[in-house]
């Protein structure tokens, strides 16, 4: 005979365990089964830096996001089904946007991924997506060659080198300059003077003094005094932080200052205080004077956040964009290699013209750049255009 | 190297240096009197600078109220901080790491406060004499680092003053070098150490709105402010006023000759090399002789 105590614990063991077994094992059945009601929400991940040293990215790319979703789904979804868009944060760490990714594509069951917002991140994020052959827009020019190999990954920023040859086309063709002096930060300063000194001998110029400092120095007034007593016709400025810039003109850096797409930021420009002047900007929207193609995503930006958008912004719409697209075409209900096969084609976005298919996965070029000059604290749109 | 470099990159580090020297002054006021070493002394400056933006931005007013305002903010969250943080931590016997725990807490909490309440924006407010600068043999200094310099250098001569001259001066000292032989002659030590915090405050609200015009108010700037202030702090010697202003010039004017000789990369590498030098060579830092006589 059995002990009443031992029965009374066994059944309740029982109980306990298919009450809890039970929901478990209905988890992941249940999402399938509201996927495919019509109607529901198609689930789309995003991975950006919105604290951290990447944030100044991640919340201008956030912004382009949310104000991309809402659009979307004002204009009636994909094929009547709104989409939903699950905004996770890095902190700017690789590691963290890897477990961020992967909680998406498992937990949240995402159809596509948008971001990370830095480079180290896309890496670290496109090893999960490409394993499973899953669609990711990263937000970062093209990182280590291996990507390359992916066949998921598409950027919606160019490659450093391609920022590099942007700035060498304008001084070395608007400003007719050969002698350049440089002044840039160890981080992002330091990835596109990597790529500047590939690109000199093509440009015919000479870099006569190149300055480094580390990211968030409070002063660099002794590297832009040995900037400009090296004589250069144009100056190059390259970090992301304000404080080059008014070093460089405290000092009395009177020549042109040409610098680069990520230093093209309000929040630098407040910084610059009275220096934010007679800086030109390779980049891709100026949102003071937004080219055709742009005015209505630039509109409706500055009736949602009451201000202009800059870059980063419009790599948020665009690659949300892409993503609507590419479901629109191979169905809300398509498999990860179709969706990604829908991507691989030209997109006329609002930051650029892309091309996919291309070998660099992003297929911008230089004609897809404007230059803008901070005249008084103001961005305005230049008539130079490369060819 | 053009004697003009070398002009200019002298000033720069003269100007940094005085920099670095009024947050350490900020330190070493603290810890003279209550020996609580402050891990946020650059948040003073913060928040100081802050107000004075907003007062000198928003409400419109001009500098000279706008920058005694943030000053004045500066030595009240001093005297704030120590009745509501370090009082109670002192009260429940809390060690010297306990102090440097809290302070250091307190300063990164604050730099979150400043990022979740104005953002990421760096904050660029007008100096002393605008943006001007006076040209000597085509080296360049701005007007308001003239200002910067002589200030600092006022503060000093003011402090050294207050300690040896005046009855709370010397009743703060007391209190910090001998709490129960203080309170036997009739000091209020209490008082006293919530005196030495709005000192600590006040000067590092001071260094807030003559330094935000020289690297731009930054939610970030406390930390950085504080590391720089600390080193010329040790490398004067701690409790001395007069050594922060030494120490924070050495490692102004090392900082720049290094950039301008070998390399910006190997800057700061160069800086701590020498100052480790320093330090072994004079433990008790440069004009540590004072605080072995107890002052």
């Amino acid at each position: 005979m059995k002990p009443v105590g031992n029965w009374f614990t066994s059944r309740l063991s029982r109980c306990l365990l298919i009450t809890l077994l039970v929901p478990l094992g209905l988890l992941p059945v249940a999402p399938r089964m509201a996927s495919a009601q019509a109607g529901a929400p198609i689930p789309v991940g995003a991975v950006v830096s919105l604290t951290g040293p990447g944030a100044g990215l991640g919340q201008a790319e956030r912004n382009g996001i949310l104000l991309a979703e809402k659009t979307i789904n004002a204009k009636g979804g994909i094929k009547g089904r709104p989409i939903k868009v699950f905004i996770e944060d890095d902190g700017s760490k690789p590691d963290i946007a890897k477990s961020k990714a992967e909680n998406l594509i498992f937990n949240e069951k995402v159809r596509a991924i948008v971001g990370p917002s830095l480079t180290a991140s896309t890496g670290a994020v496109s090893a999960v997506t490409n394993a499973r052959g899953l669609p990711q827009i990263a937000m970062t020019g093209l990182g280590p060659q291996i990507e390359l190999s992916y066949k998921s990954l598409f950027h919606v920023l160019p490659p450093q080198a391609l920022n590099a040859r942007a700035m060498l086309e304008y001084t070395t063709k608007a400003l007719g300059a050969k002698k350049i002096g440089v002044l840039h930060d160890s981080g992002y300063g330091q990835l596109v003077m990597n790529a500047l000194k590939g690109s000199a001998g093509a440009y015919g110029v000479q870099f006569v003094s190149v300055e480094k400092f580390e990211v968030g120095a409070t002063d660099v007034s002794t590297q832009a005094a040995k900037v400009r007593a090296s004589n250069p016709e144009v100056v190059f400025v390259i970090a992301t932080s304000p404080t080059p810039f008014r070093n460089a003109r405290q000092i009395r850096i009177a020549q042109p200052i040409v610098s680069a797409i990520g230093s093209s930021a309000y929040e630098y420009v407040r910084g610059m205080g009275e220096f934010a002047h007679d800086i030109v900007f390779p980049e891709f929207i100026v949102g003071e004077d937004p080219l055709p193609h742009q005015a209505e995503f630039v509109e409706l930006y500055r009736a949602s956040y009451g201000a202009p958008p800059k870059n980063y912004e419009a790599a948020g719409w665009d690659a949300v964009h892409i993503v609507a697209r590419a479901l629109e075409k191979a169905g809300p209900d398509a498999s990860p290699a179709a969706l990604a096969a829908a991507m691989r084609e030209p997109y006329r976005g609002v930051l650029a013209s892309y091309n996919f298919a291309a070998p660099d996965m992003t297929g911008i070029d230089l004609s897809s750049y404007v230059y803008s000059k901070l005249v008084n604290g103001k961005f305005t749109r230049l008539q130079f255009a490369t060819k | 190297m053009s004697g003009t470099l070398l002009l200019q990159s002298s000033l720069v580090g003269l100007t940094n240096g005085f920099v670095y020297a009024l947050i350490g002054l900020g330190i070493a006021v603290v810890f003279r009197g209550t020996r609580i070493i402050n891990a946020m002394q650059g948040e003073f400056s913060l928040v100081g600078g802050l107000f004075a933006f907003l007062v000198l931005e928003r409400l419109g007013l001009p500098m000279f109220v706008a920058f005694p305002l943030g000053v004045l903010v500066g030595a009240g969250l001093g005297f704030v901080i120590e009745r509501v943080f370090v009082r109670p931590a002192r009260r429940r016997g809390a060690s010297e790491e306990s102090y440097l725990l809290l302070t250091l807490g307190l300063a990164f909490a604050i730099s979150a406060a400043v990022l979740y309440f104005f953002g990421r924006d760096s904050i660029a407010l007008a100096g002393i004499g605008g943006e001007g600068s006076v040209v000597f043999f085509d080296a360049a200094l701005r007007v308001h680092a003239i200002w910067l310099i002589v200030i600092s250098c006022a503060v000093m001569v003011l402090l050294k003053l207050f300690y040896a001259r005046t009855l709370i001066g010397q009743s703060i000292v007391a209190a910090s070098l001998d709490e129960a032989g203080a309170a036997t002659v009739g000091i209020n030590v209490p008082l006293m150490h919530s005196l030495t915090f709005l000192l600590g405050g006040l000067v590092g609200g001071l260094a807030g709105v003559l330094v935000s015009p020289m690297i731009a108010v930054h939610y970030e700037m406390g930390l950085l402010l504080t590391l720089k202030g600390f080193a010329a702090a040790i490398l004067g010697g701690l409790a001395n006023p007069f050594g922060a202003i030494v120490g924070g010039i050495t490692i102004g004017l090392i900082e720049s000759l290094a950039v301008l000789t070998v390399s910006s990369g190997y800057k700061d590498v160069i800086a701590m090399a020498i100052l480790i030098v320093i330090m072994i060579l004079m433990p008790h830092g440069m004009l540590g002789y004072g605080r072995r006589k107890g002052g």
